[in-house]
């Protein structure tokens, strides 16, 4: 029995009055990879806020490998083992490929408060092995800010890569992609998950991309979980229809 | 007696300088609320709006005879040149300035101050310029007061409730507040940003201008006024809250009152005081006691 | 792309990017030479070989005047690239740096006047006790002081800095039994030896120097990329794992004790030492050396001392507007040169370098001055 790397329990968010994330609960068991879907503002992007610490919650409780994670700031969060790819590449931008890399992999080292070392020579194997796996080995010297829009989403994700999670939020890790890409990312996806064990929780809009690659489903909406399952399920859930009614084809 | 005489003057005297400081933190506050640029020299122009009533004011009174009646055509000259200087500042400096980062703002406003101080220096030369105006003292409160500091206070109240009203009750208020808070938005709605910009820079000036001018009478125009103004009013904006009229106004009279006794009790430290009182706002509540914490 | 090294790669005997160099076609055009020779340096490397030698050079020209200059840069230049691993590696503007300067001449010239008490000159020993007394008084400053100014950034970090810095300029100010006050402290003579405006010179520049190269080494280990972190995106930062706060606080304790070795050189060259060492205006000089000279290149600063303490040297002989002149040219760089004047070598350099390399091209595009350090 494969155990759950992640807990949440009742977790609750809201700001002024608008309760944005409404007594949510979820396991993720280890090694698995899922998806959130809702409409836009179902609250999607809050939930990995609340897991990740950018926000803290009101309510609820969030554990992590056992341990209770709740209320923890970022930082502390991503050293345990939680990482994180932005929809709108959040990168650093006058870094080249490689120092943006090698940053995450030094912070995961416990490397980052090293004054006296030499960065050249700390962590470089690590920094090769992350850039090559999303193929970004060319692109190594390249500036962030000159990528192109399509290398800018792969050093977003290699940046989460860099700092060795174990669990892997993804926010729309194909938007504004072309079909050629899509495939190519998720198929980097499947292959952290299933070579590397990564669990990998992520958000999409593609439907198409869902149904291909996630085991199991969680629909969101207005900040409460409408139905989850296996993707066949909720396709097959009248409220889910309804919901994506006019929106997408389930 | 005399003991309250002397806290009844110094008290009269933090608020007229906290009208001052009101009047031309508002103008720095809305600036940076708006177009989020940090005027270092919004002081200058006080200061240089200053000289240029006296300029005007000891010309007029060459012909006419001295009072108060001349400061008027004297005051409004002062503010309509520096508001047409503060125009023509904004299109050809500041304008490009709205996309770079904030040191690069800082520095270039900085820049500006040490410009026009010299400017003025230049013109003025170093002597200090005061206005002279015959005053008879009235007695209010069983002391002695010029009766010009009731007139500042009141013009001080008076623009504050004008500003107030301007930015909750009108329509053109309304689109300023609008921006503080969500620029992209304001310019969606078919709005021309670059010309609020040039009103709220133009407008910030003008009431700096406008305190610089019925100031004259009260405080000598001097170098480097400018330099020791602007801080006290960073301290204002901090404490009261980017963006914020009430808080401004509530700020500018705690800082100038707290400046006018420490006068009495520690000279020197004044400032200090000032800076402790900054210090604890920015570490317990970086918005300001009426702000709202900033977008980013 | 490969043979292209960037600013990134300044003064290194490796670098950590595992590409192949593509084959260069060996040309001997000047523009050819140019690139090979400054090729593997980076304008960096190049300028801070050029700054280094021209100082080791300078007693060379005749009279005293341009030694005095010289270690008024050379001191003033390491308090501006002290600045500059706030501003140019971390990405934020500090107002009261300064006071950490103040804080190591105080802490030298009281040290030196406690060996002294009637001013005047004082043996080798007590010197090298007192120059090493600034540092730490100046560390402890900024220790106490990063505890709460790590909590915010921009354009409140750049104010709660002024004001903490305006604070200690009023505590010095105003302790008059310890500090003198207002009056300063005068008569702090070095011993005889560095009493000659030559040998002062050279022992500030190795001083000067090894601290450069400390910084440098500092900076360009896994903290100082860090600090790059920090000021390229500091959210991102923090969900890589790093704690803003703590790496904040410890580059401003770095940054504020570098300041405090230049502040503990400033007493015994000026023979005295005064308040306003601390102040504000005294800040503002270490923010237009760092922009006038270039905040993304490491030996900018530096530079922009050069430039500054000339140009307020020079200037000054012939007027009296000085502030007039130092503002235009603040604006200028601000308008036209936001990179400083290294900056503008940066893209001139990029240029010559990138026009020598078949496969150069896309490197050197990705080289926009911005992108130096």
């Amino acid at each position: 029995m494969t155990a759950n790397i992640l807990e949440v329990r009742g977790l609750q968010k809201h700001f002024g009055g608008n309760y944005v994330t409404q007594d949510i609960s979820l396991d993720i068991t280890e090694g698995s990879k899922e998806a959130i879907i809702g409409p836009n503002g179902a609250g999607k992007t809050t939930f990995f806020n609340l897991l990740t610490g950018y926000h803290r919650p009101d309510a609820g409780t969030v554990t992590f490998d056992g341990r209770d994670i709740t209320g923890w700031p970022p930082h502390r969060i991503a050293r345990a083992g939680i990482a994180r790819a932005f929809q709108v590449s959040n990168i650093f931008l006058r870094m080249t490929a490689w120092e943006n890399v090698r940053s995450a992999v030094h912070a995961q080292m416990g490397q980052s408060l090293n004054i006296l070392g030499s960065a050249a020579k700390i962590g470089a194997e690590r920094t090769r092995e992350v850039l090559a796996l999303c193929g970004l080995e060319a692109q190594s010297a390249t500036v962030a800010g000159e990528l192109s829009q399509g290398d800018k989403k792969k050093l977003e994700l290699a940046l989460a890569l860099g700092a060795r999670p174990r669990l892997l939020f993804l926010d729309e890790p194909t938007a504004g992609m072309s079909l050629e890409e899509t495939r190519d990312t998720m198929a980097l996806v499947d292959r952290l998950n299933i070579d590397l064990g990564l669990t990998i929780l992520f958000t999409e809009h593609d439907m198409n991309v869902v149904f291909n690659h996630a085991s199991r489903v969680t629909l969101l909406h207005r900040g409460e979980i409408i139905v989850w399952g296996t993707p066949d399920e909720v396709r097959g859930n009248a409220t889910a229809q309804k919901i994506y009614l006019g929106e997408h084809q389930l | 007696m005399a003991d309250l005489n002397a806290l009844l003057i110094q008290l009269f005297a933090g608020l007229s300088r906290g009208m001052v400081l009101f009047l031309l933190s508002a103008g720095l506050s809305l600036i940076f609320g708006v177009m989020n640029i940090l005027n270092f020299a919004h002081a200058t122009f006080w200061l240089l709006a200053g000289y240029i009533t006296v300029t005007i004011y000891a010309y007029l009174a060459d012909t006419f005879a001295p009072g108060f009646l001349l400061l008027v055509p004297a005051v409004l000259g002062a503010t309509a040149i520096m508001v047409a200087l503060g125009l023509l500042i904004e299109r050809v400096l500041i304008r490009r300035m709205y996309d770079r980062e904030l040191p690069e703002q800082l520095l270039l406003t900085f820049a500006l101050v040490l410009i026009l101080g010299d400017v003025i220096k230049l013109i003025w030369g170093v002597q200090n310029r005061r206005i002279f105006v015959p005053v008879t003292p009235m007695q209010a409160f069983g002391v002695f007061i010029n009766p010009y500091y009731f007139f500042l206070i009141g013009a001080g109240f008076a623009v504050a409730i004008g500003l107030w009203l301007f930015l909750h009750r009108t329509k053109y208020g309304r689109i300023v507040r609008a921006a503080v808070y969500n620029r992209e938005m304001v310019n969606a709605l078919g709005i021309r940003i670059p010309m609020i910009y040039a009103g709220v820079f133009a407008a910030g000036v003008g009431i700096a201008a406008f305190a610089g001018g019925i100031f004259s009478p009260l405080l000598p125009m001097a170098l480097g006024n400018d330099i020791d103004i602007i801080v006290q009013c960073f301290a204002v904006v901090v404490i009261g809250g980017f963006g914020s009229i009430l808080g401004t106004f509530v700020a500018s009279l705690l800082v100038g009152i707290v400046y006018s006794f420490s006068i009495l009790i520690w000279p020197d430290g004044a400032l200090a005081m000032i800076f402790l009182i900054v210090i604890a706002v920015l570490i317990w509540r970086p918005w300001g006691l009426f702000g709202t914490e900033l977008r980013s | 792309m490969g043979s292209v090294r960037h600013g990134t790669a300044l003064l290194t005997k490796g670098t950590n990017v595992s590409i192949d160099s593509a084959p260069v076609i060996q040309k001997t055009t000047p523009r050819s030479v140019v690139a090979r020779t400054f090729g593997k340096w980076g304008l960096s490397g190049a300028a801070t070989a050029i700054v280094f030698v021209g100082f080791v050079l300078v007693p060379l020209v005749p009279g005293q005047f341009w030694i005095y200059v010289a270690t008024e840069i050379l001191i003033l230049g390491l308090l501006a690239m002290s600045f500059n691993m706030l501003y140019g590696y971390m990405g934020q503007i500090s107002f009261g740096h300064a006071a950490y300067f103040g804080l190591g001449a105080y802490g030298a010239g009281l040290l030196m006047r406690f060996f002294r008490p009637g001013g005047g000159e004082i043996g080798y020993l007590d010197f090298f006790l007192s120059l090493l007394a600034g540092p730490p008084v100046a560390a402890i400053g900024a220790l106490v002081i990063s505890v709460f100014v790590v909590r915010l950034t921009g354009i409140y970090f750049a104010i709660l800095t002024l004001a903490f810095g305006e604070l200690l300029y009023y505590i010095v100010f105003s302790w008059y039994s310890f500090t003198k006050g207002d009056d300063g402290v005068q008569g702090l003579l070095p011993p005889p030896f560095f009493q000659d405006a030559v040998n002062y010179y050279y022992f500030t520049l190795a001083v000067v120097l090894i601290s450069a190269l400390l910084m440098w080494r500092i900076l360009e280990s896994p903290f100082g990329y860090t600090l790059r972190t920090l000021r390229d995106n500091q959210r991102r930062a923090a969900f890589l794992g790093i704690n803003v706060r703590l790496h904040m606080s410890v580059n401003f304790v770095i940054a504020g004790t570098f300041a405090g070795i230049s502040g503990a050189l400033w007493g015994p060259f000026q023979r005295s030492i005064a308040p306003g060492l601390l102040g504000w205006q005294e800040s503002g000089v270490a923010v237009f050396m760092a922009l006038i000279g270039g905040s993304k290149i490491f030996i900018g600063p530096m530079v922009g001392s050069a430039i500054y303490t000339f140009l307020h040297a020079f200037v000054t002989i012939y007027t009296v507007y000085w502030p007039l002149t130092i503002g235009l040219v603040i604006m200028a760089i601000v308008l036209f040169a936001p990179g400083g004047v290294l900056g503008l070598f940066q893209s001139w350099f990029d240029r010559m370098t990138k026009k020598n390399d078949a496969t150069a091209d896309r490197s050197a595009q990705t080289r926009q001055d911005e992108n130096t350090l």
